[in-house]
């Protein structure tokens, strides 16, 4: 060992201590990997037979109602339902058989996104989500705004909009309860073909890549909800292109949260940059105010001023002018008076 | 230590609020004080 | 509108204009009793694929967007010294107001349970959603909007005391309306940006707060001048400013509206550059997106201009309006008709009568609270008592 021992654990440490990134040390620009360790589900649709015995198990674990088209009714798959607020998961048909290819299903339930949109946008922070994976709601909080629904990619939440008094987001929990005990969660367990799997995320994933390893004309070669916008605890294995499945294929692996908060960092800018500049612009205002005032103000008193020296100069000209008058009347008086005196004189 | 984004962001997002609304608040004393001294026509 | 005959107040409360605003407001009061009482499904046609209708379309997005004369009215005559505007502000600030008000009773009647509004900032907060931030700036907003719209109320009440006080706050008030305003207005748009798969790329964009709030304040204006065509007339007994210079100040804003509905149009070209989105235009959401590009903004623009410019009233009124619809077009395509955009067809979303209702019924109780205000306060006038400006 070329290091001291000091030098190893030191180093070690400081390893450590930039993975680990403690509260004050994450960044934006950091890498978010999730809860280690956390369960995810794996849905094989080439298994899935489309018996829909996931919706009836759903159901009774959550204490909703069955499911109102039975098991056996094939008119079911005429349209792409979605999840409601009395059905937290379906099956759709995608594909029709045709004699040589069986034909296609998929079951929709929340996919339990590493970064959920749910979340991000809760106003009053009704979701979580869980070590385990699960995210959680809280409808203790909930106002209702519906803007979880309005984001979620996936269509995977509802509403009970015909309830007036405590309307809930419905959705599926992954069983969070069951989880808790050591269960699998109720679809896990009850799906007869094998299309579903509970485990952890990360094994669950080489579980998939395996399967394509080991089959590869069946399977199209991608683990959806690996990193679509971020990655989904429910991964995919397809042999049909998943867009015919309903999913968005070739989708950023940023998550949407990260996009749709991108924007916030403005908010506070405005908040520190608005004050000064604007109290900037007044001042700018009131001192163009003053000025232009100050400039009303000599122009009037120059204005005065110059009156007043034109008024002082034309009272003095008729000063002038009434004293000339004036010399000029006594000049008159005085000549008029002289020459009466000269005429009396002469008589 | 965040796990993920969320968490990191309910965190930040939450400091930054406070943060500006104190700043906010504190930019009224500090614009009194610097013109409190300026002779009014 | 036959407003003047019944702002006197004694002469008959059963004009046709109260008749009608009676009937309609009736129907909105019963069809908001049934929502309360058995839920949105029975008078909306909300879904849990179109979680959003008409209430967060219009009253919610495009509401906010037409109250916005009162910050900008505000800010050009305290703050940027434009004060040959100021016969404006009262009547812009009522409306910002008033339109503030009804937003939030929109959101009450969109709401799940609108008894927990509070809720994000007494019980748990959501720092990281774009609607808390707007949410937190709808509040102040209306409370300064609020305390802005209480001098008038004090001259009528006789307060001098407290009519002192608010007007020395004016300024405060107006710069922290602009800030917040800026805020609001740009992150009602922000929101959209958690949806990109849904909304249809050409009104989706990283520059979609910027757009809104450019588009608000095009919308602000317009409503300066369409509120001030309608009550010039109805209170023009009040009215002490000559037609002149209300002409003038109506091609002030016409020049206005032109600057900003160019600076709108730029913007939005842009966004089309940055994502190089022109081959879009070609299809058929492309056309939808014209019609609302050239006719509710690049027409009005030169509308505005020409009006300024020949100084022609009708022309900057025609443009006013072809501007508020647009906004509220643009609000519509973004939060119900180009969102979604990808849904099949018998999944997509078309407002209920009963939505219709509700919303023309708070539009409705809008103009008459106004018209409560300035027939007795001094919103069209100035009172003897105080001076023109704080």
């Amino acid at each position: 060992m070329s290091m001291s021992r000091r030098g190893f654990l030191g180093s070690l440490a400081a390893g450590a201590g930039a993975l680990s990134a403690g509260a004050a040390d994450a960044t934006t620009t950091e890498h978010f990997e999730g809860y280690p360790g956390r369960y995810g589900l794996l849905h094989d649709t080439t298994l899935c037979v489309g018996c829909r015995s996931c919706e009836v198990a759903c159901a009774e674990v959550n204490a909703l109602p069955k499911p109102p088209q039975p098991i056996g009714d094939l008119d079911v798959f005429d349209e792409v339902r979605r999840t409601s607020a009395t059905a937290f998961t379906v099956v759709n048909q995608y594909r029709d058989g045709d004699g040589v290819e069986p034909p296609v299903y998929r079951k929709l339930q929340c996919m339990h996104c590493n970064e959920p949109c749910c979340a991000t946008v809760c106003l009053v922070h009704a979701f979580t989500k869980t070590p385990e994976g699960p995210i959680l709601y809280d409808p203790e909080v909930c106002i209702g705004c519906r803007y979880c629904i309005m984001a979620c990619p996936y269509y995977a939440l509802a509403y009970e909009y015909d309830n007036p008094i405590d309307p809930r987001v419905m959705r599926c929990t992954m069983c969070y309860p069951r989880i808790k005990e050591g269960l699998n969660p109720g679809c896990a367990d009850a799906c007869p073909a094998g299309a579903i799997t509970f485990g952890r995320r990360e094994d669950l994933i080489e579980v998939a890549r395996d399967r394509i390893r080991k089959f590869p004309d069946r399977y199209i070669n991608h683990v959806f909800g690996e990193y679509e916008f971020g990655g989904t605890s429910w991964l995919m294995l397809a042999g049909i292109p998943f867009r015919e499945l309903d999913l968005h294929e070739g989708v950023t692996h940023e998550s949407l949260p990260a996009i749709g908060t991108s924007y916030l960092s403005v908010v506070p800018l405005i908040v520190t940059i608005y004050p000064g500049l604007l109290a900037g612009f007044y001042a700018f205002t009131k001192r163009k105010d003053k000025l232009a005032k100050a400039e009303l103000e000599a122009a009037l008193a120059e204005a005065r001023a110059r009156g007043e020296e034109e008024m002082k100069a034309k009272l003095s000209q008729a000063a002038e002018r009434a004293t000339k008058d004036k010399e000029r009347a006594v000049q008159t008086a005085v000549t008029k008076a002289l020459a009466e005196k000269a005429e009396g004189g002469q008589s | 230590m965040y796990h993920t984004l969320f968490d990191f962001l309910t965190h930040t997002e939450g400091t930054t609020y406070i943060l500006i609304g104190v700043l906010l608040i504190s930019f009224i004393p500090f614009w009194r004080f610097l013109t409190e001294r300026e002779s009014e026509d | 509108m036959s407003g003047a005959a019944s702002d006197s107040g004694h002469n008959g409360i059963f004009t046709p204009f109260n008749l009608i605003a009676g009937v309609i407001l009736l129907g909105g009061a019963i069809i908001l009793s049934i929502r309360f009482t058995t839920g949105l499904a029975a008078t909306t046609n909300l879904s849990n694929t179109n979680p959003w209708g008409l209430w967060i379309g219009f009253d919610v997005m495009a509401g906010v967007a037409l109250a916005a004369g009162g910050f900008v009215i505000s800010s050009a005559v305290f703050l940027f010294g434009m004060k040959e505007y100021q016969p404006v502000v009262r009547p812009a600030l009522l409306t910002g107001f008033l339109g503030y008000s009804l937003v939030v009773i929109g959101l009450l009647a969109d709401l799940g349970r609108p008894w927990r509004l509070p809720y994000p900032f007494i019980k748990q907060a959501g720092p990281t959603s774009p609607l808390f931030e707007v949410s937190l700036c709808v509040a102040l907003y209306l409370t300064v909007l609020f305390i802005e719209t209480t001098p008038a109320i004090f001259e009528w009440l006789g307060l001098k005391w407290w009519r002192r006080l608010v007007g020395q706050l004016t300024v405060v008030l107006t710069i922290f309306g602009l800030m917040l305003s800026t805020m609001h207005q740009s992150t009602l748009g922000a929101m959209f940006m958690v949806t990109p798969t849904k909304l249809h790329p050409l009104w989706y964009s990283s520059q979609i707060p910027v757009q809104f709030f450019i588009s608000a304040i095009a919308a602000g204006i317009s409503m300066i001048i369409i509120e001030g065509w309608v009550s010039h007339r109805a209170f023009h007994h009040q009215v002490q400013i000559t037609d002149d210079e209300f002409r003038d100040i109506n091609y002030g804003l016409a020049k206005g509206g032109a600057v900003v509905l160019a600076t709108y149009l730029a913007v939005k070209l842009v966004a089309l550059s940055i994502e190089n989105e022109w081959r879009l235009l070609g299809t058929g959401w492309g056309a939808w997106y014209l019609v609302e590009l050239i006719g509710c903004v690049v027409v009005p623009c030169i509308l505005f201009a020409v009006a300024h410019r020949e100084r022609r009233l009708g022309l900057a009124r025609v443009a006013a309006a072809l501007t508020v619809i647009g906004v509220v077009l643009n609000r519509f395509n973004v939060s119900f008709i180009a969102f979604n955009y990808q849904v099949p067809h018998e999944m997509r979303y078309t407002p209920a009568w009963t939505e219709v209702w509700v919303t023309v019924s708070l539009i409705t109780l809008g103009v008459v609270v106004f018209r409560w205000f300035a027939s007795r306060m001094p919103i069209m006038y100035d009172h003897p008592d105080y001076p023109a400006l704080h």
